[in-house]
């Protein structure tokens, strides 16, 4: 059975999840509801469905802090993640507003995330150390962006990752920006996945607007990792279609990306109708279930109260 | 109960030894701390016992010593890390200052991480400003982590399997200059709870605080200020966070006399939080000011003959004790 076939539509599902929790997300902002700075990941779901899609539930993963799509598709409530956005008890951090930055569900794998970008290499490679530790057969992915890339903290947990070969698939999302930079003014190779064979591990650059593509080079380092053959290096080129941030008028790049027309979610709706998967109708009526998933999921988290100042000294020691 | 001497570094082999054989999920990792047995040969004999999947050296990556740990802590092990010297706290300050301290803070509670951070702290032979320093001051303020000091063999011991077994972050902060020093460490299951100060030595003149390998050198000195009739009490608390301030406190309102005592600057050091939590609490207990004793503003060199001009010792602690009683 071909990919498509096998978790097409399971993805395509998770990219209208991610599209439709983000408008929410938006809508929640533009409202004055949302006190938070928010990271879009329009034109980047591909990369979350595709790299989620062959994981197990207890598989670990340490998230990037762009969009909202990979936490859902590992299984964080949609509830949490709205109550997270919102500051208020029902989010994932208990009232926190840990927005999408420390949203956690252990029971799926979702360990957090650091607020200084990089701080999860070396966590990563600790939890991939874990699991073999335990022989547990588990695997954790640690998502990133170019710019995190050169992090000298990449450096240490991927020496180990290699040299212990631990079941780590280092993920590099590549939207060519690091907030304002262009990748070409911070880093000497075009191709960041040329750096895996310095740790000796596999590295591998894939379609990031292509989902199945994603799934497949993905699929194949988690197989690897579980066999105990160690780490892979994917680097998936994609692009960012909104600003960095809510807010970024984007002058850097005269305000819009170079090739928007390379919409992941329309890319994989084609290819679902082209091999008899999907209609136009159907395809409509999956958006339109997520659209009414988040709508509900953003309604159940209104109605939790906002935290007490007292939730401030909690959770800080065992 | 019984008692063995032992020297620091045994009692702390010992500590790992039982704390490896009781749980599983325990293991130690560091720089050279497998075959080689640790630069100060802490860990030696420990992987020939336990093998190289419970024992085993890491990459020179202090980032990845700490921060793997926390990775390790999240998923269910009890993971004991060597900074092969304490001044590499800097090195991984981010993983033990935002991860390691924070980590359960910031994701609401939900994740507990249960390791240990041991490092050698300290300044002997000559070792230089950055293989010298007494770094637990720096973290005062990282409220999900302990900061534990070991003073003798028996807390070495006792301490450690404590910090092992507890849930949060604890850094273990070794003095090298201690490692050498003989006590009697009590048979048997040896468990000392953390965040109760210990008090070597009751008086009723002056309360001298120290840490580390100050505690012994107070100690001398209180016997010296004994023989002029000087009583003084010395309290260990045994590190830096948690602090046992019922205990500080209750000395204080007692002597009415404050001097504290301690390796690392005054600037930010142990006894600058106890200072001011006396002066916000009790300034009106005292008869005289609060002293300090520590090393001066400036860094260790790597001269032996100028390393020893830095450090407080015995006399120093008596002379500081002789003026607030004056």
């Amino acid at each position: 059975m071909s990919t498509i076939d096998d978790v097409g539509l399971a993805m395509y599902h998770q990219m209208q999840r991610s599209q439709a929790a983000e408008q929410w997300v938006l809508r929640l902002i533009d409202g004055g509801e949302a006190l938070v700075l928010y990271h879009s990941a329009r034109g980047q779901e591909a990369v979350a469905a595709g790299s989620i899609g062959p994981l197990e539930r207890s598989d670990y993963m340490f998230y990037v802090h762009r969009g909202v799509g990979q936490l859902l598709a590992k299984g964080v409530d949609p509830v949490e993640l709205f109550g997270d956005i919102l500051a208020n008890t029902a989010g994932s951090t208990g009232g926190l507003g840990a927005g999408i930055v420390h949203v956690v569900d252990p029971s799926v794998g979702v360990l957090g995330q650091s607020g200084t970008v990089g701080g999860t290499f070396p966590l990563a490679a600790g939890a991939g150390l874990s699991a073999k530790y335990r022989e547990s057969g588990q695997v954790v992915l640690c998502m990133f962006g170019d710019g995190t890339a050169n992090r000298g903290t990449f450096h240490e947990a991927a020496n180990a990752a290699g040299v212990w070969k631990l079941p780590v698939v280092w993920l590099c999302e590549n939207n060519g920006y690091a907030v304002s930079i262009p990748q070409s003014a911070s880093t000497p190779v075009a191709d960041l996945a040329t750096r895996a064979a310095g740790y000796g591990m596999p590295g591998v650059i894939v379609d990031g607007q292509d989902a199945i593509a994603v799934y497949e080079a993905v699929d194949a380092a988690v197989q690897r990792a579980r066999r105990g053959d160690g780490p892979t290096f994917i680097e998936a080129k994609t692009v960012r279609f909104r600003g960095h941030f809510e807010g970024d008028p984007q002058h850097y790049r005269g305000g819009r990306p170079e090739s928007v027309e390379r919409d992941p979610i329309v890319i994989l709706g084609k290819r679902l109708i082209e091999a008899g998967l999907a209609t136009e109708q159907t395809l409509q009526e999956m958006a339109q279930q997520a659209d009414d998933e988040m709508r509900a999921a953003v309604e159940e988290a209104r109605l939790a109260p906002m935290p007490e100042r007292t939730r401030l000294f909690e959770g800080i020691l065992a | 109960m019984s008692e063995r001497e032992l020297t620091f570094t045994q009692a702390i082999n010992e500590a790992l030894a039982e704390e490896l054989e009781r749980d599983p999920d325990v293991f130690l990792m560091g720089e050279d701390v497998g075959g080689f047995g640790g630069v100060f040969g802490v860990t030696q004999g420990l992987q020939d016992k336990f093998g190289e999947r419970r024992v085993f050296d890491t990459p020179l990556s202090e980032t990845l010593i700490v921060g793997a740990a926390v990775g390790a802590a999240i998923t269910g092990l009890r993971p004991v890390a060597e900074l092969q010297y304490s001044d590499f706290v800097g090195i991984a300050m981010d993983e033990m200052y935002n991860k390691a301290a924070k980590w359960k803070f910031m994701h609401g509670g939900r994740l507990d991480v249960p390791m240990v951070v041991r490092a050698p702290e300290g300044a002997k032979g000559g070792a230089g400003a950055e293989h010298s320093q007494s770094p637990g001051g720096l973290f005062q303020s990282a409220f999900g982590m302990y900061v534990l000091m070991p003073t003798n063999p028996a807390d070495a011991k006792g301490l450690l399997k404590s910090a092992i077994r507890d849930d949060n972050p604890v850094l273990f902060l070794e003095h090298k200059a201690l490692y050498s020093k003989k006590g009697l460490v009590p048979d048997g299951e040896h468990l000392v709870p953390i965040g109760v100060a210990a008090t070597p030595r009751q008086g009723s003149d002056v309360t001298v605080v120290a840490w580390g390998s100050l505690v012994p050198r107070s100690l001398q000195a209180a016997e010296v200020l004994a023989e002029e009739g000087i009583d003084v009490e010395v309290i260990d608390p045994r590190g830096i966070r948690p602090l046992d301030l019922p205990t500080i406190l209750a000395s204080v309102e007692r002597t009415g006399r404050l001097v504290l005592v301690h390796e690392a600057p005054g600037a930010g050091g142990p006894g600058a939080e106890v200072a001011a939590v006396v002066a916000e609490q009790m300034l009106d207990v005292l008869e005289a000011p609060i002293l300090r004793v520590t090393t001066p503003d400036t860094y260790f060199p790597q001269s032996v003959h100028l390393e020893r001009m830095m450090l407080p010792g015995a006399s120093d602690v008596a002379d500081a004790v002789r003026r607030v009683m004056a």
